[in-house]
C-alpha cells in the first residue's frame, strides 16, 4: 500500500468518521450535561431517571425525536423546509475538520506499520482561521430557509433576526481573531498554539479584550442566552424552527450544540493555548505533563460549556435592536481599538505581550478587588413616598 | 365603484400607507396559545418590520360569567367562587367581597380577626409578587429567578395549606370573619420565614436589578405618564411605578392597616424597570406589615375571630362598594341587594382587566419583543380579566 | 451604577454570583413519587361520609355552591315504632367539586359526618366519569376510596366510628 493512499486518504476519511461521531455523541451528552448543570444551578434536580441516574436520558431523548412524526406545515415550502436543517448541520461540522485536538501522535498498526498524524480530523490546514469562519457563516442560510420555508410568521421573524445578528457578529469576531493572528503571525492553529508555547504566555492575557469580544460573539453566533434572539421562546415561540419536529429538529439542536463546542474549541485554541498545560514555559510545573495534552483540551472546553450554560441560567435575553447595537456599537470598536494596542505589542515581541497582558491582568484583577473592598451599596432604595396618598374624592 | 363618485368616499377605505420597504404592515396573531401571555390573552398585532403599529388585546377566552354566577348563590357560597377570579391571590379576592357584605350588614369584625386577615393578604401580596417577579423574569429570557422565587412562594403555600387546608383557592375567609382560628405554631413559622424573606430579596436584585440586560430591557419600556394612569383607571403598582402615591390601604383604609407602619413605594418614570423596583420595594413593605401582624399575633393569641353575623344572611335593600389592595391593583366589589339571601347584582373591578385596557397605548412604537415586557409588566390574570 | 463598574462588569458577575452560590447548594425539589410532601391536617382532600352519624337533613346540599351533592331519603318507622329517615341515595359528583369545604362547614353534627379533610390527594384517573362519581358506597368505604396517607398518624385521620363499634 502506498504511503500516499494512506496519508491522504485513509487516515483522514477514518478520523473524520471517527470526529463525526464523537462530535454527534458529544453533542447529544452535552443535552444531558446541561439540563443537569442548569438544574443545579436553578436548586432542581434535573433529568434523573432514565439509566443509572439519568445517564441514559439523552438517549431516551434522541429514540423519541427520531420517532417521532416528522411534519411539514401546509403550504410550507417543502424541498427547503426538508433541506433547512442539514444547511446548517454541514458547517457545523464541516469545521471540525481544521479544529486541532493535540499534538502528533504515533500508532502501530498492524500490517502497516507505524503512523505518525495530527489529532485532527483532517489535517493542519494553513488557513484554517479563514476555513473557519468562512464555512460556519453558510449556516446563516438554512436558519433563514428553515424560517421562511415553514409558513409561519414566527418562523420568519426568527429566521430575520438570526441573518441579521450572524451577520453582525461575525465582523467584531474577526476582529478579535485578528488580534489572535497578530500575535501568533499565522493563520494556522496548530502555529498559533505553538506561538503560544514560545511566547510563554496565553494568549488570553495580552488579548484579554480580544477573548472577550470573541466570546461573546461566539454566544451570539451561537444563538445562546444571552443572544438567543432568533428562537427566543417567550417571544416567538420557537423562533426558526417553530414548525420543525422529530429528527429535523434534533439535527437544529444537535448543530447548535456541535457549534458551541466549536466555539469553545476555537476560544481555547486561540486564547487559552489549545493542548497545552498552564505555564508551558515553567519547567517545575513539568509534573502537569503526565496529563495527556487532549485532556488539558478537553478541560477548556468543558469549562467553557460550563460558562455557556451559566450564562444560560444567569441573564435575561437582550431585544433585537439592542443586540446589533452591542454588536456594532460596543464590540467592533472594541475590538478594532484592541486591535491597534495588540499590534503594538506584538511588534515588541514575546516581551511585549507578556507586558501587555500583565497591565491587562493586573487592572482587571485590581479593578474586581477594589470593587469587592468597597462599601456594599445600601438595598431596597427606591425612592418612597414615605407619606400616605392624598385621598381623591 | 368609481374613485370620482361623490358621497362614496366614505364608504371606501383609505389605501393603506405603505411602509419602508414598499410592504403593507404584517397582522402578527399574539396569543391565545403563547408562552408569554399568561394565559389565554390574545393579542392582534400589525407589525412594521418588528414594529408594532397596533396592538388590539383580545379578551374572553377564560370567561365563564362569574358575576352571573354569583346572582345564583347565597351570600356565603360565592366566596369559594371569588377565588377563582385572580387564582394566584385568592385571599385578597376574598376580603374584599367579605367587606362588601360586612358593609352592607354593618358587621364589625373582631381585631384579631383583622389582623389575620391582614396577615393573610400580606402573604398574598408576597405570594403573588414573588410569582410576578418569576414570570416577567422568565418572559425576558432570564429562567432561573422562576425557581428562587418558587422555593420562597412554596413555604407561604404551605402555611396558607396549614391554615385553611388549600394551597391556592383559599376560601379562607368568611363574612364577619375567619373559618377556623389559627393552629398552634403557625404565626411563629410565619414569622421566621418573613425574617429570612429579606435576604431572599436581595438575591433577586443580585441577579436583576442592576443587570445591565433586564435595564436595557425595561428601562424606557411601557411608558404611561401619571395622567395617562389615572386617565386609564389603572391601578396598583403600574400606577404607583408613575408617581401617583395611591394605594387603597392607605387612601381609603380598612381593618386595621391604619395601626400598622409601612410606606408606599412609588417610582418616577412610569417605565417598566420601576414597576419593577416598586414591586421588589412592595415586597420589603408586606414583609415589614407581616412582621408587625405577627407581632400583635403572637402577643393576643386569644380572642375572637368571627363577628355576630345572622345564620342566614339577608341583608337590607341597598347598595355597597368596598375595595382592598390587591396585588394588581385596586380590587373592588359593588354589591346590590334587594333584600333577598342571594346578590341582586355584584359587580366586580378587577384591576387586571382595568389595567390591561391600556395595553395598546403602553405598546404603541415599541418591538415585539417588548410586547412581552410590557404584559409582563401588568401582573395580569386572565382569570380576573375574563372573570 | 458608573463607567468604570460596567466596564469591570460587576453587575455580570454580581449575577453570576447568585447562581454560582446556588450551584452548591442542595436541591430544593422533592422526588415525587417516592417521596411526598404530607399535606397539612386540615388539607381539603378527598371525601369521606359517616353514615350511621348522618342525620339526613341535607344542609350540606343546600350549602354547596354549586350543586353537586344528591341526597334522597325516606321515613321508615324502627323497630320502637319512631320515625327514623334512611338514606336512599347520597351521591357526590367529585368530579365538578371545587374542594372549597362549605359542605363539611355546614354539617350540624358532631363530630361532623362529611369531611373533606382527608389527606388523598392523588385523584388523578383514566376516565371522569366513574371514578370521581361517588355513591353513598364509594363515599363510606373508607380503605378503597380514600388510601391512608403513607407517614400519616392513623390516630389523627378521621375515624370511622362504625369500625370501632
Amino acid at each position: 500500500m502506498s504511503q500516499s493512499l494512506l496519508y491522504n486518504v485513509l487516515i483522514p476519511v477514518t478520523k473524520a468518521v471517527v470526529c463525526f461521531l464523537v462530535v454527534a455523541l458529544v453533542a447529544g451528552v452535552l443535552t444531558l450535561i446541561e439540563r443537569r448543570v442548569l438544574a443545579a444551578l436553578q436548586i432542581r434536580k434535573g433529568p434523573n431517571r432514565v439509566g443509572w441516574n439519568g445517564a441514559l436520558q439523552w438517549l431516551a431523548d434522541v429514540v423519541k425525536l427520531i420517532t417521532k412524526e416528522d411534519h411539514v406545515p401546509s403550504k410550507a415550502e417543502k424541498v427547503v423546509h426538508l433541506l433547512a436543517p442539514l444547511l446548517v448541520m454541514a458547517p457545523a461540522l464541516t469545521v471540525f475538520a481544521v479544529l486541532p485536538f493535540g499534538p502528533d501522535f504515533s500508532v502501530t498498526l498492524p500490517w502497516i506499520g507505524k503512523v505518525t498524524t495530527p489529532v485532527h480530523a483532517a489535517a493542519d490546514v494553513n488557513v484554517a482561521l479563514l476555513l473557519l469562519l468562512a464555512v460556519s457563516s453558510i449556516g446563516v442560510y438554512g436558519i433563514i430557509l428553515g424560517g421562511w420555508g415553514s409558513n409561519s410568521k414566527y418562523a420568519l421573524v426568527g429566521g430575520l433576526r438570526s441573518a441579521a445578528q450572524l451577520i453582525s457578529y461575525e465582523v467584531p469576531m474577526g476582529f478579535a481573531v485578528v488580534a489572535a493572528i497578530l500575535m501568533a503571525n499565522s493563520l494556522s492553529l496548530v502555529a498559533i498554539i505553538e506561538a503560544q508555547r514560545k511566547a510563554g504566555v496565553w494568549f488570553v492575557f495580552p488579548g484579554l479584550i480580544a477573548f472577550f469580544c470573541y466570546f461573546v460573539s461566539g454566544v451570539a453566533e451561537t444563538n445562546r442566552i444571552p443572544f438567543d434572539l432568533p428562537e427566543a421562546e417567550s417571544e416567538l415561540v420557537a423562533g426558526f424552527h417553530t414548525e420543525y419536529s422529530g429528527f429535523r429538529w434534533a439535527i437544529f439542536f444537535l448543530s447548535e450544540y456541535a457549534n458551541m463546542i466549536v466555539i469553545s474549541t476555537v476560544a481555547t485554541t486561540l486564547f487559552f493555548g489549545g493542548w497545552l498545560r498552564p505555564f508551558p514555559n515553567v519547567a517545575w510545573l513539568g509534573f502537569l505533563d503526565v496529563v495527556p495534552p487532549m485532556a488539558w483540551l478537553l478541560l477548556k472546553v468543558c469549562l467553557f460549556l460550563f460558562v455557556y450554560i451559566w450564562f444560560r441560567g444567569t441573564f435575561p435575553r437582550y431585544r433585537f435592536d439592542q443586540l446589533m447595537a452591542l454588536g456594532w456599537k460596543a464590540l467592533l470598536p472594541i475590538s478594532l481599538g484592541n486591535l491597534v494596542l495588540v499590534a503594538f505589542a506584538a511588534l515588541w515581541g514575546a516581551a511585549g505581550l507578556r507586558v501587555l497582558g500583565a497591565v491587562l491582568t493586573v487592572a482587571f484583577a485590581g479593578g474586581l478587588l477594589w470593587a469587592r473592598l468597597r462599601p456594599a451599596r445600601p438595598r431596597g432604595t427606591t425612592s418612597m413616598a414615605g407619606r400616605p396618598a392624598e385621598v381623591r374624592v | 365603484m368609481s374613485e370620482g363618485t361623490p358621497g362614496t368616499a366614505a364608504l371606501v377605505p383609505p389605501p393603506e400607507e405603505p411602509t419602508l420597504l414598499g410592504l403593507h404592515e404584517m397582522e402578527l396573531n399574539f396569543g391565545p396559545q403563547h408562552p408569554a401571555t399568561h394565559g389565554v390573552l390574545r393579542v392582534v398585532l400589525k407589525v412594521d418590520g418588528e414594529r408594532i403599529v397596533s396592538a388590539r388585546p383580545d379578551v374572553g377566552y377564560l370567561h365563564r360569567g362569574t358575576e352571573k354566577l354569583f346572582e345564583t348563590e347565597t351570600y356565603p357560597m360565592v366566596i369559594p367562587h371569588t377565588d377563582r377570579m385572580d387564582y394566584v391571590a385568592a385571599a385578597t379576592n376574598n376580603h374584599a367581597y367579605c367587606l362588601a357584605v360586612e358593609k352592607i350588614l354593618g358587621v364589625e369584625v373582631p381585631k384579631r380577626a383583622q389582623y389575620i386577615r391582614v396577615l393573610l393578604d400580606e402573604m398574598q401580596r408576597v405570594s403573588s409578587h414573588l410569582l410576578w417577579l418569576a414570570t416577567a423574569a422568565i418572559d425576558l429570557g432570564a429562567i432561573t429567578p422562576f425557581f428562587y422565587t418558587f422555593r420562597e412562594r412554596e413555604v407561604i403555600l404551605d402555611l396558607f395549606e396549614e391554615y385553611c387546608g388549600a394551597r391556592l383557592t383559599l376560601n379562607c375567609m368568611r363574612i364577619g370573619g375567619l373559618p377556623v382560628d389559627l393552629t398552634p405554631g403557625w404565626v411563629e413559622r410565619t414569622q421566621a420565614f418573613f425574617e429570612t424573606l429579606e435576604a431572599k430579596i436581595d438575591e433577586y436584585e443580585d441577579l436583576l436589578t442592576e443587570n445591565r440586560i433586564w435595564k436595557e430591557r425595561t428601562v424606557g419600556i411601557g411608558v404611561l405618564a401619571a395622567d395617562r394612569c389615572v386617565a386609564w383607571g389603572v391601578t396598583g403598582p403600574v400606577l404607583r411605578a408613575a408617581g401617583v402615591a395611591w394605594d387603597v390601604r392607605r387612601a381609603l383604609p380598612y381593618e386595621c392597616y391604619p395601626e400598622l407602619e409601612f410606606d408606599i413605594p412609588v417610582g418616577k418614570n412610569a417605565d417598566t424597570y420601576d414597576r419593577y423596583l416598586v414591586r421588589v420595594a412592595e415586597l420589603r413593605q408586606s414583609r415589614r406589615i407581616a412582621l408587625q401582624c405577627c407581632d400583635w399575633l403572637a402577643k393576643n393569641p386569644e380572642g375572637e375571630i368571627r363577628g355576630k353575623v345572622p345564620r342566614v344572611i339577608k341583608p337590607a335593600a341597598g347598595m355597597a362598594y368596598a375595595s382592598v389592595e390587591a396585588p394588581k391593583g385596586e380590587l373592588g366589589f359593588f354589591l346590590v341587594s334587594s333584600g333577598a339571601n342571594k346578590p341582586y347584582r355584584l359587580h366586580v373591578r378587577a384591576p387586571s382587566f382595568v389595567n390591561l385596557q391600556s395595553l395598546p397605548e403602553m405598546i404603541r412604537g415599541h418591538l415585539v419583543s417588548d410586547l412581552v415586557a410590557v404584559i409582563g409588566t401588568y401582573d395580569i390574570v386572565l382569570g380576573e380579566v375574563d372573570r | 451604577m458608573s463607567l468604570l463598574d460596567r466596564i469591570l462588569l460587576l453587575d455580570i458577575f454580581a449575577g453570576l454570583g447568585v447562581t454560582a452560590r446556588h450551584l452548591a447548594r442542595p436541591a430544593d425539589t422533592v422526588e415525587y413519587p417516592e417521596k411526598a410532601k404530607e399535606p397539612s391536617e386540615r388539607f381539603r382532600g378527598m371525601f369521606l361520609l359517616d353514615e350511621e352519624r348522618c342525620i339526613k337533613c341535607t344542609l350540606c346540599a343546600i350549602e354547596c355552591p354549586i350543586n353537586i351533592i344528591y341526597i334522597d331519603w325516606h321515613s321508615e318507622k324502627n323497630a320502637e315504632g319512631k320515625a327514623e329517615k334512611k338514606l336512599d341515595r347520597f351521591d357526590l359528583d367529585m368530579k365538578r367539586c371545587m374542594f372549597c369545604g362549605l359542605c363539611e362547614e355546614a354539617c350540624p353534627t358532631n363530630p361532623r359526618s362529611i369531611w373533606l379533610a382527608t389527606k388523598t390527594y392523588e385523584l388523578g384517573t383514566y376516565e371522569r366519569n366513574e371514578s370521581l362519581y361517588l355513591d353513598i358506597r364509594k363515599l363510606t368505604q373508607w380503605d378503597g376510596n380514600v388510601k391512608p396517607f403513607p407517614t400519616a398518624d392513623p390516630a389523627k385521620a378521621p375515624v370511622n366510628p362504625a369500625k370501632e363499634k
